[in-house]
């Protein structure tokens, strides 16, 4: 008797608990028709793009950072100029510029063209890291290289950098971190990164607050998993520099 | 062995080589004296074209380094440089730190290198810490390293940029006796210092500087024993008092 009382009871709390507007709204921002599918999906375009922007940046900025800090005047002026032109503009306005204006006659796919647009923007970033960590390092160190007769690409391969990366990488591995958020505007040009599909998930659920705190979340994921990669890389980095 | 002429160097507005004429011969022990500014640094290190001349010729076997067809790094491969603040570098182990320019250079092979770098690092004393990392070696032993790296180059010429300003007291001989050794050992040599005991007794030549020309020049014993430049009067008397 009192045992199926007390069931019912139980059975009741939870149907409470299962028709409450959270966990309805979850259903919808999740389960139905799919939506963590397309959840998924926003991710994948994000962290594709994130890391083809990061891999184009950082090749292009070292690059710039190595034109930057060369003697040869004009490489200089041109890579301080691109830099200064990337970091005084927004990402948005360069996004837009990339689609509605260089590739706007072109048939290139837009998770293609928003790489291009996150990369060239980070390459401005990722030179100015990689220039101030290369410029830290004691300028003995370079003349030490050449005197003993070691070229001037030599000595960088071999000598600064390797010394230059201590500095490098933690302020590299902030970059990637901004990155990931950075492109949350890849949305202004119709790609249906993970913000867009939450916009999206929100628009046909009417439903704001669940599937925008899911698509945070994401992030809040991603980012903190990124950063404790780092830093143990960083950590055993340290190790092995206090032999 | 190095014959410079005419040598002139400016940063900028400010003239601080003015016209240095010079010929160091195979073997010779150069000590270089002048108070600090005097331009000292700057003229060993345009020796080897770490500072580019504005003005004159430098000969190098022979060989015009400072033509712009010359190869420099052939140049200064023959030729090794020992700074004040030793410049080791931190992320090689002592080893590594001599065997480097050699291998990349592909002037010996990995095993001749270390080797060779071995049996250097037993000449200055310090083959015990060929597996060591520059920082947890003492100044003196650093540029006792310092000089073994230069060395496994098989310099035909040795600069050296105040080897012992940067060190305790207590290690400056240390770093002396083993350019002592070398000078022994017939190395031709370029010493910027203000030892002046060493330059007394290593020196066959000591040029005085000042104001960017080599004021003076003569015998250790001529120098000290006997200076004509007032200015080089009073800056002995400075030191040696
Ligand atoms: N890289 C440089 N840029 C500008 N000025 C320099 C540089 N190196 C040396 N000087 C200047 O040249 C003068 C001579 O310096 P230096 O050759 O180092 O003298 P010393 O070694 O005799 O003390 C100083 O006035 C110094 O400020
Ligand atoms: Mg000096």
């Amino acid at each position: 008797m009192v045992s199926a009382l007390m069931l019912r009871e139980r059975i009741k709390m939870m149907e409470w608990f299962l028709n409450t507007d959270l966990w309805h709204s979850i259903y919808a921002s999740l389960i139905e028709g799919e939506r963590w599918k397309m959840l998924l999906n926003g991710l994948g375009t994000t962290l594709i793009i994130t890391i083809g922007a990061m891999a184009l940046g950082t090749v292009l900025g070292i690059i710039l950072a190595l034109c930057k800090i060369s003697k040869i005047k004009p490489l200089k002026w041109i890579s301080s100029f691109y830099i200064d032109v990337i970091r005084g503009t927004p990402v948005v306005v360069q996004l837009l510029i990339m689609y509605f204006v260089i590739f706007a006659s072109w048939n290139v796919n837009k998770t293609l063209i928003a790489i291009i647009a996150f990369g060239l923007n980070s390459a401005a970033y990722v030179a100015e890291i990689i220039r101030a960590g290369i410029l830290g390092v004691d300028k003995g160190q370079m003349e030490a290289g050449r005197s003993l007769g070691l070229t001037h690409a030599q000595t960088m391969a071999r000598i600064i950098m390797p010394q230059a990366i201590k500095s490098i990488l933690p302020t590299y591995a902030n970059e990637f971190i901004v990155l990931v958020k950075e492109t949350a505007v890849a949305g202004y040009i119709a790609i249906e990164d993970l913000t867009k599909m939450g916009d999206i998930i929100r628009s046909k659920t009417y439903e704001a607050l669940i599937p925008l705190l899911i698509v945070a979340l994401i992030y809040l994921f991603i980012t903190s998993i990124l950063s404790k990669v780092f830093k143990r890389l960083e950590e055993r980095m340290r190790a092995s520099d206090s032999r | 062995m190095i014959r410079v002429e005419n040598l002139h160097k400016s940063f900028k507005t400010n003239h601080v080589l003015r016209g240095i004429n010079e010929h160091i011969t195979q073997g010779e022990k150069v000590v270089v004296i002048g108070p600090s500014g005097s331009g000292k640094s700057t003229f060993l290190r345009c020796l080897n074209l770490l500072e580019k001349p504005t003005e004159g010729r430098i000969y190098v076997d022979d060989e015009c380094i400072t033509d712009p067809k010359c190869n420099i790094n052939a140049v200064r491969a023959k030729m090794g440089m020992v700074f004040q603040h030793f410049n080791l570098f931190p992320h090689l182990t002592v080893l590594q730190n001599l065997t480097l320019a050699p291998t990349l250079l592909k002037l010996q092979t990995k095993e001749q290198a270390e080797a060779k770098a071995r049996a250097l690092l037993s000449r200055v004393g310090l083959e015990e810490k060929a597996d060591a990392y520059p920082k947890q070696l003492s100044g003196g032993q650093q540029q006792r390293v310092g000089i073994a790296r230069s060395l496994a180059m098989n310099p035909e010429i040795m600069l050296f940029d105040e080897p012992t300003s940067a060190l305790d007291p207590e290690m400056v001989g240390e770093v002396l006796a083993v350019m002592r050794q070398l000078a022994e050992d017939g190395m031709t040599m370029v010493v910027v210092t203000h030892e002046m005991g060493f330059a007394k007794e290593v020196a066959d030549r000591v040029l005085f500087m000042d104001e960017g020309i080599i004021m003076e020049k003569g015998t250790p014993k001529e120098i000290f024993e006997n200076p004509q430049n007032e200015r080089t009067k009073s800056f002995l008397s400075k030191v040696l008092s």
